[in-house]
């Protein structure tokens, strides 16, 4: 046995997105133990929901939870809190919810994407990957009016509607996306220097997923069909539009990346889907009811499975409202599977969960 | 070899970035930029300052009872709130141009703290004053009242 050395990574570190610290336990360059500590940017906006902002201004207020799945933490409010009212939203609301959600998808997909090939030392295709992330982005521009927070679920239904023109834009847009997308898809599959880096990387197995607990295309990717969009329909019709589950096999760092851009193909097909058949109706179910009782929604994000919590009492301000973001519950799994990898290979297995902790600590 | 003579190739094409100062980006029809406000139209129901959640607009009022209108742009989260709870169409609208950047010379943060404590210091006093007024006339009035009474008496 050799000798073991601790080093430290994070709070700040150049190869890390975000303020998370690792503290590994090496041998000879291979990971034994690693502890891991989140919670460094808490900013207290549970306690703001409940005591600040009436609740129909909490939907703008979660909203800024995260900037790369605002839409997922808006619309996940915005049924609990319909829930809590007891009113059902017009369809086309619903449709226009899932549209804007599959767009954000595609876009916090293509950046945990561009960030593993960063991370793994192949800056070329960082820079490709973002590129062709760009039509996303402005393609929620023109459809939410911003190209981050969103503020397009509101409580009732949706802010703003869908003109055919921008409608037809998406689809055509989404044209020129997919030979792209097939291009990433090539890269990321078959290139030589990133599979050095990605196969066989932090891998985990489908016990040990189903053990941990773990979500999203993390556990996707290591064999459990684990998907909101699978399990739900009563909130928003994903099956109608044609949602299909990918997974993997081998749960490592190249798996997670097949993972995602399968999904990227699923995401194509259900935009196409909605605005080819975007029912005609109101946007907003007006009511004047204030929140009563208490409800839980639970909706797939681009991470895995968000989790709203709320209680109300009859007044305009919410008694508690509880957040479980996913990588809260990816946290233990992440640790268990740097294991018996070489500590050189930490920043693209980070990357590859694709943490994202101002959701997780708010 | 493919990615080579790709790699080749991209040395004789454009950038695909924009160059941004001098080249304007893409920008939609229905942007979210300023809030515009039209003093002529408004009922003054001051429903945008109860609907907005950072709150950026504020109401303060004079002892004749004018109110006056007031919007920070950097508390702002143009979310369009204000637009969709105004009763009075074309009152409080959002154009396409976008927000300029707050100044330090501004104090646009503590500046905007102090202004909206004191807006809403100033509608407590109009509404002290008007409450105080209205006692004196019912005083008034009661004791006018009281006079006829004893005068029919």
């Amino acid at each position: 046995m050799g000798k073991q050395y601790e080093i430290p990574m994070g709070a700040q570190h150049v190869s890390l997105l975000e303020p998370l610290h690792f503290k590994f336990t090496t041998e000879n360059e291979k990971i034994v133990d690693t502890t891991a500590n989140v919670y460094y940017v808490h900013r207290g906006i549970e306690q703001a929901c409940c005591s600040k902002f009436k609740f129909r201004q909490v939907s703008f207020v979660v909203g800024r939870v995260c900037g790369l799945c605002s839409i997922s933490h808006s619309t996940a409010y915005s049924q609990v809190a319909e829930k809590l009212v007891k009113i059902e939203i017009p369809r086309r609301a619903k449709y226009l919810r899932m549209l804007v959600i599959e767009l954000d998808r595609i876009h916090s997909h293509l950046l945990c994407l561009s960030h593993v090939a960063e991370n793994s030392g192949f800056e070329a295709l960082f820079m490709k990957t973002m590129q062709y992330r760009e039509f996303s982005m402005e393609m929620l521009e023109a459809i939410c009016g911003n190209r981050i927070q969103y503020d397009f679920s509101i409580v009732g239904g949706v802010s703003r509607d869908l003109k055919p023109q921008v409608g037809q834009m998406v689809l055509d847009r989404l044209k020129n996306f997919k030979p792209q997308l097939e291009e990433l898809l090539d890269i990321y599959q078959n290139n030589w220097t990133l599979s050095l880096k990605n196969k066989g990387a932090g891998a985990i197995t489908r016990e040990d997923a189903l053990r941990l607990n773990v979500v999203g295309p993390f556990a996707r990717a290591a064999g459990l069909d684990i998907d909101v969009r699978n399990e739900t329909e009563d909130l928003l019709p994903w099956k109608e539009v044609g949602f299909e589950i990918v997974t993997e096999k081998a749960g490592d760092v190249h798996a997670r990346n097949i993972v995602r851009l399968n999904e990227l193909f699923v995401s194509m097909r259900m935009i196409e889907n909605i605005i080819n058949g975007l029912p005609e109706s109101d946007l907003i179910t007006e009511t004047k009811a204030f929140p009563d009782g208490e409800a839980v929604v639970r909706l797939e994000a681009p991470r895995g499975e968000l989790f709203y919590y709320a209680k109300g009492n009859k007044t305009q301000i919410l008694e508690r409202l509880k957040i479980k973001a996913p990588t809260f519950s990816n946290v233990s799994a992440m640790v268990e599977a740097f294991k018996g990898n070489e500590y050189g290979s930490t920043p693209a297995i980070i990357a590859s969960y694709d943490p994202c902790l101002s959701c997780t600590s708010r | 070899m493919k990615t080579f003579f790709k790699a080749l190739g991209n040395l004789f094409k454009k950038p695909i970035t924009t160059k941004y100062p001098f080249e304007q980006t893409y920008i939609p029809d229905d942007y979210r930029g300023m809030i515009g406000f039209d003093e002529n139209l408004c009922i003054w129901c001051r429903r945008c300052e109860m609907v907005c959640p950072p709150g950026a607009i504020v109401f303060s009022q004079d002892m004749e009872g004018k109110q006056t209108y007031h919007f920070n742009r950097a508390v702002c989260i143009y979310c369009t709130e204000c637009v969709r709870a105004c009763p009075k169409e074309g009152a409080i609208f959002q154009t396409a141009e976008p927000a300029k950047c707050a100044l330090k010379e501004e104090n646009i943060n503590n500046g905007w703290n102090a202004l909206f404590d004191e807006a809403l210091k100033s509608r407590a006093d109009y509404a002290a004053e008007k409450k105080r007024l209205a006692a004196e006339k019912a005083a008034a009035d009661k004791a006018a009242g009281g006079k006829k009474d004893q005068e029919i008496k």
